[in-house]
């Protein structure tokens, strides 16, 4: 499903969510949403779906995604980033998607299986109660079930162990007719697995748009740990933004070559009086100034 | 798929939840309890008295009834889509195939069926109960009237609520804006009305027009015209109104004011569900 977007704007009162957007998607495409908090990725996909009203035009084939809901609405899926609070069992939620969706209650339970959700053993169970793995599992198994044309991806690994994420990765690869995905995430792992390009929102515009690897190149990186044997590089460590905790230095939010520049200026001048140094990937995108890469 | 096998679905869900949350059971309790009152104290009481007690017996029963069905309808119909809109349901289901127009009108339609399905068992049922248990006449035309009358007094009450939860985002203030529709409604009553003229020397007309203008006075003048009611019963505003629109008129008063009042309600709420944000 192609995705156009012109002009969006869209304002939650006196707060401009979303800033006169341009945004073309082919179909076909693999597409991460990266921003900050409240820089209208939630936004631009619930447009997305028809749930919001808004300024501009958006063309999914060429069709108003909120005037032509009907036609449009079978060939869309969505993981929300919240899992709804239903008190509902999951039997019913099941049955519901799938007479609205026109399914066979397997094609449920096949993406179920594979994300190895025991969709028997919770059917009764109602939904506010499963874990927020679980509800993460079928969520995008509902999602996934009706082979959308456009899937959009909230976040949607984000209660989800490594073998979990792993299965959903698989998963997202296997779907037949190549559709176009849309993802809001945060999350390297999901990013190198998904996508193939990158935007970046802040303050609800487009600040950057380029190929997902050159885009990790230049702006992925994550934390950095140090722990020191001796006194010496305590106050270098403290000049260069770390901080002390419980056991050892940290810095976080660092970018993949700014941690290797630091890695090599400290083990250079304070190597024997190293310890140990600990390098972590989580969540550590920074998007809010894109290096162009 | 069609538009009616989406709210089949939605209305089988939103059925599930009434059932999960009591609300179509605490509706049957407290109209058994109204019912009970009415045939066990009232037929009772009628026959010992004759008509002339009925009138008061029916009297008291309208006034219970038509203080107490805008509240049922109201809560019960109040916080359905901004509650849906806070804990995501209308997020998830709104990312599957269902219109809007769909899911409002399957929402709508179980809301108001949880509140006057077990109105239409009970009464004719405890009107039996009654009959051949107490061997008294039970006044058939009334409770006809009755369920009629309640039938378009629910239908307004749920619409205006529906237009609450809508209209208003905030669940709490949701509540209050629904407390003081309640509270209109009941004391834009005969009495308060006239205090109303008195304090602010408001003109005559304007006092019946706001009271015919209230669905709860239409219902309850619609109760009382089946009954021989008096100026004591009616009211000096109710008593003014059956004189100039007749026991006939004051029945269709209180059937059409509140079914177009619903209707009109109804509409306008679904046209801003359809256009709004659902999120």
């Amino acid at each position: 499903m192609r995705v156009e977007i012109h002009g969006l704007t869209k304002r939650f009162g006196g707060v401009r969510a979303l800033a006169e957007v341009d945004l073309t998607l082919e179909s076909g495409t693999r597409t991460a949403l990266i921003g900050p908090n409240g820089s209208g990725k939630s936004t631009l996909t619930r447009v997305l779906m028809g749930m919001l009203a808004y300024e501009g035009t958006v063309a999914l084939d060429g069709l108003d995604p909120l005037v032509d809901r009907p036609s449009l609405a079978s060939r869309i899926a969505y993981v929300p980033q919240i899992a709804p609070r239903l008190g509902a069992p999951v039997r019913e939620i099941v049955t519901a998607v799938a007479a609205l969706r026109c399914l066979a209650p397997e094609a449920i339970a096949a993406p179920c299986r594979a994300l190895e959700l025991d969709l028997a053993a919770v059917a009764d169970r109602p939904f506010r109660n499963l874990s927020g793995g679980m509800r993460q599992k079928l969520l995008i198994a509902l999602a996934l079930a009706s082979r959308p044309a456009l899937l959009v991806l909230d976040e949607p690994t984000a209660s989800l162990d490594p073998r979990a994420r792993q299965n959903f990765f698989d998963l997202v690869e296997a779907l037949g007719e190549r559709p176009t995905v849309i993802l809001c995430s945060h999350r390297l792992e999901e990013i190198r697995h998904l996508v193939d390009s990158v935007v970046v929102l802040n303050e609800g515009r487009v600040r950057f748009r380029g190929p997902a690897n050159e885009y990790l190149r230049g702006n992925a990186g994550g934390r950095l740990e140090i722990l020191t044997a001796g006194p010496g590089p305590e106050s270098w460590l403290a000049e260069n933004g770390f901080q002390r905790g419980a056991s050892g230095w940290w810095a976080r939010g660092l970018r993949n070559g700014e941690r290797i520049e630091l890695l090599r200026e400290l083990t250079t001048r304070f190597g024997p009086e190293l310890r140990d140094v600990v390098v972590r990937d989580i969540e550590t995108l920074n998007p809010n100034e894109p290096r162009q890469t | 798929m069609s538009a009616l096998r989406q709210a089949t679905a939605i209305a089988r869900l939103e059925a599930a939840e009434v059932l999960r949350s009591r609300w179509l059971w605490f509706c049957l309790g407290v109209y058994l309890l109204l019912s009970s009152i009415f045939v066990l104290v009232g037929l009772r009481e009628s026959s010992v008295l004759g008509f002339t007690g009925m009138g008061r017996v029916l009297l008291s029963f309208s006034h219970a009834l038509v203080l107490l069905l805008p509240l049922l309808g109201l809560t019960a119909s109040g916080q359905v889509v901004n509650r849906s809109r806070d804990d995501g349901s209308l997020e998830l289901w709104f990312s599957h195939p269902v219109t809007r127009t769909a899911y409002f009108s399957a929402v709508s339609l179980v809301r108001l069926l949880t509140l006057v399905l077990p109105l239409v068992v009970l009464m004719p049922l405890l009107g039996l109960v009654g009959r051949f248990a107490f061997g008294q006449a039970v006044p058939w035309g009334f409770v006809l009237r009755t369920l009629g009358v309640s039938t378009a007094l629910l239908a307004a009450s749920v619409a205006a609520g529906l237009m609450v939860s809508t209209y208003v985002r905030n669940q709490a203030k949701a509540l209050m804006v629904l407390l003081l529709l309640w509270a209109l409604g009941v004391a834009l009553l005969d009495f308060a009305l006239l205090g109303m003229m008195l304090q602010w020397q408001i003109r005559p007309l304007l006092v019946f027009a706001l009271a015919a203008l209230n669905p709860v006075q239409d219902a309850r003048l619609a109760l009382l015209a089946g009954a021989e009611p008096e100026l004591g019963q009616l009211g000096p505003v109710g008593f003014f109104l059956a004189n100039r629109l007749g026991p006939g008129g004051l029945l269709a008063l209180g059937l059409g004011w509140p079914l177009l009042l619903a209707s009109t309600c109804w509409l306008l709420t679904l046209q801003r569900f359809r256009k709004g944000d659902l999120v």
